[in-house]
């Protein structure tokens, strides 16, 4: 018996002095790796082989009459057909607009709200709290109440316009092609201004209360001690806010969706609520699947300078 | 340069007094250290001079304007901060350059004041890295220079040493030392650390619960402390305070003990004691006027070794007397024990006696 734990024991020994480099240190967290092991195997099976099957797909033309498993492989065609297409770009156009203006707009008030709430006043607990509700509410629910809000016969800024006198009739906020998007991007940014504000008030919290002193006692004014001391100190956490709502602006349906449903004429129509439709409205899954290939290649280039901002901030805390 | 008063300031928090009718006034090119424990009302004393804390009543004084009201941009202070308060995106250029900036001088004198404040803090080849990339002794260094470009009339500075580790400490205590001889500057300095003030200012305000305690010279203050707290609070290791009971024994003026033992006083300390409120009085003794002996000597009271620290030039023993702690310094070439007995003399002409009661030093009629 001892004989045999001996020579186990030295095989072992000669099994570890002969790894060396990665293959060593990977031994030596083979624990780790167990633990991690089935998160991996779920997320190979939801995340990983969907987005194969994705990529495989967007190769195939998916006839509405045919089966899913007879598809029949077009190559690039789904491609070509997309971005020659005029819907393509109408929609890329809406994206965008909806994107940057609602990344913009939200980023600038959140800013301004945490600005104006890091100050200390009575009722600030109790405006914090009013303020994130939008963010904390269903966006299903939101959606149903702004379309209410918007309605053209029974709406209550359409009533309340004709009550002052300031139009004869309510307006047609999400029925016309020209109001609609700017209407949704209102919804949106009310939606999600309070997460840039949660975001820059934490920020804003970590600014060194000294270093504004030191500002002050060399001579500089409110406006700039905001701009040499608080801005430059909120330039990392703004990068990161920017980028998740971007995002998540990129990624938005619930609100066009239930909104409008991408009309009237594909004027709300943005790129996820477009590919939904291809896909479950008219069983394109070809072209659905390679605009999402498209979305995702977008979103990996978003995701990498998110990725890079976001390990600067380390490595600047780190050399700091 | 100018003198700074301080009248009567009063700083409240609420119902909480930080700063208690503080008076003191500081002379042209002195250097004061504001000294004593946290949360003495110190730092508040110098951010109400700053100007980044406003005065509940009383009046500031800076020059010959009273400044209250002013801003601290229009006080002619500069201040240096305890994290050096340096504008990290800024290179240590543009955070010297700063101050002269907000005040619009113009770009070429701006470049000749920066560079002649590096010049005397001797960082010259410092001026284009970023305050991440400069050591503890540099940023401060900056920090410095930050003040010194400004010319000011008083330099406030807030703990500036207290981040930086003790070889370095003690390193930049002669450089702001030398600083304020060179440019004969008025300063104000914080410290918690009466080493510190002692060793760097010409006049030391020692200040505890919001009120100024003593306001006198370093060898002042620690030859004749004021008070209990003073006494305990400049010198290191602190005075030794042992309670005692004052009686009369064959017409001398005694000492007495709860734990049994006499100390006959000289004609001297007992006339000072007559000025006592009570019987109460409490003996203070430093480390260096206290003598130990090995056996019994007359006048020498009976006590035993507790701790023996030996710091390479002096060994320092602590003995308990009347359930006080004794600190006594003795020559290393004594060996003592922990647990030996030992016989300690008191100096008659050093001691220092305090009125039990009201904690306040017992001086002579």
């Amino acid at each position: 018996m001892t004989i045999v734990t001996g020579s186990k024991t030295e095989a072992r020994l000669r099994l570890q002095s002969g790894r060396s480099g990665l293959p060593r240190k990977v031994w030596q967290h083979r624990a780790d790796y167990a633990y991690v092991l089935p998160a991996i195997a779920v997320m190979l099976v939801v995340i990983a082989y969907p987005i194969y099957y994705t990529i495989e797909l967007s190769f195939f033309n998916t006839p509405p009459g045919l089966q899913l498993r007879d598809k029949i492989f077009v190559g690039f065609n789904n491609y070509t057909a997309i971005l020659t297409s005029e819907v393509f770009w109408q929609v890329t156009l809406n994206t965008l607009i909806w994107t940057f203006a609602s990344t913009f707009v939200s980023f600038v008030l959140g800013f301004a709200t945490a600005l104006a709430l890091h100050r200390d006043f009575i009722g600030r607990g109790v405006l914090r709290a009013i303020l994130i509700i939008p963010w904390v509410i269903s966006a299903v629910a939101a959606s149903y109440i702004w379309k209410w809000i918007y309605h053209s016969d029974f709406g209550i800024i359409g009533a309340v316009l004709v009550e002052l006198g300031l139009a004869s009739r309510p307006p047609n906020f999400i029925d016309s092609v020209s109001t609609v998007l700017p209407s949704l991007i209102v919804v949106n940014i009310w939606r999600e201004f309070p997460f840039a504000m949660i975001m820059m008030m934490a920020g804003l919290q970590t600014v060194p209360e000294q270093l504004l002193r030191a500002a002050k006692v060399d001579g500089a004014n409110a406006w700039q001690r905001f701009w040499h001391v608080t801005f430059p100190h909120l330039r990392n956490v703004s990068t990161v806010t920017i980028l998740l709502l971007a995002v998540a602006n990129f990624n938005s349906f619930i609100i066009p969706w239930i909104m409008t449903g991408g009309g009237p004429s594909n004027a709300s129509h943005i790129w996820i609520t477009h590919i939904y439709e291809l896909a479950f409205g008219r069983q394109r899954w070809g072209v659905a699947a390679a605009y999402s290939v498209l979305l995702f290649l977008i979103l990996m280039t978003l995701g990498y300078f998110y990725v890079r901002a976001l390990s600067g901030n380390e490595r600047r805390e780190a050399k700091a | 340069m100018a003198h700074v008063v301080l009248k009567d300031l009063v700083k409240t928090y609420g119902s909480f007094k930080a700063v208690n009718e503080v008076s003191l006034t500081v002379n042209d090119g002195e250097f004061v250290a504001l000294v004593g424990p946290s949360g003495c009302g110190k730092t508040t004393t110098l951010n109400l001079v700053a100007g980044l804390t406003t005065v509940t009543s009383g009046d500031i004084v800076i020059g010959d304007r009273v400044v209250n009201e002013l801003d601290p941009k229009d006080r002619d202070i500069a201040m240096v901060f305890q994290n050096y308060a340096l504008y990290p995106q800024k290179s240590v250029y543009m955070n010297l350059a700063f101050p002269l900036q907000m005040r619009k001088l113009p770009r070429d004198e701006i470049d000749r004041k920066v560079k002649e404040a590096a010049r005397v803090l001797d960082m010259t080849q410092l001026l284009e890295r970023k305050p991440r990339e400069l050591s503890g002794g540099q940023q401060q260094r900056v920090a410095l220079g930050r003040a010194l470009v400004r010319d000011p009339a008083v330099f406030l500075m807030d703990e500036p040493l207290s981040n930086l580790d003790a070889k370095l400490r003690v390193q930049m205590r002669s450089e702001i030392k030398r600083f304020h001889q060179d440019l004969k500057a008025t300063i104000i300095y914080v410290t918690h650390d009466q080493l510190e003030a002692v060793t760097m200012a010409d006049r030391m305000a020692v200040m505890n619960g919001g009120y100024l305690q003593q306001y006198d010279s370093p060898a002042q203050v620690f030859a004749h402390p004021v008070n209990m707290f003073v006494a305990s609070f400049v010198g290191s290791p602190a005075m030794s305070l042992i309670p005692l009971e004052a009686s009369t024994a064959n017409g001398d003026a005694v000492l007495t003990s709860a734990e049994g033992w006499t100390l006959t006083l000289s004609q001297a300390n007992a006339r000072k004691i007559q000025g006592a409120t009570s019987r109460k009085i409490v003996l203070g003794a430093r480390h260096s006027t206290i003598k130990l002996h090995k056996s019994a000597v007359p006048g020498a009271i009976s006590a035993k070794a507790y701790t023996v620290e030996p710091t390479g030039d002096v060994t320092f023993v602590q003995a308990f007397l009347s359930g006080a702690i004794v600190n006594i310094s003795v020559s290393p070439n004594i060996a003592v024990a922990p647990d030996e007995q030992i016989w300690l003399e008191f100096d008659q002409e050093r001691m220092h006696l305090f009125d039990g009661e009201s904690e306040m030093a017992l001086r002579a009629s």
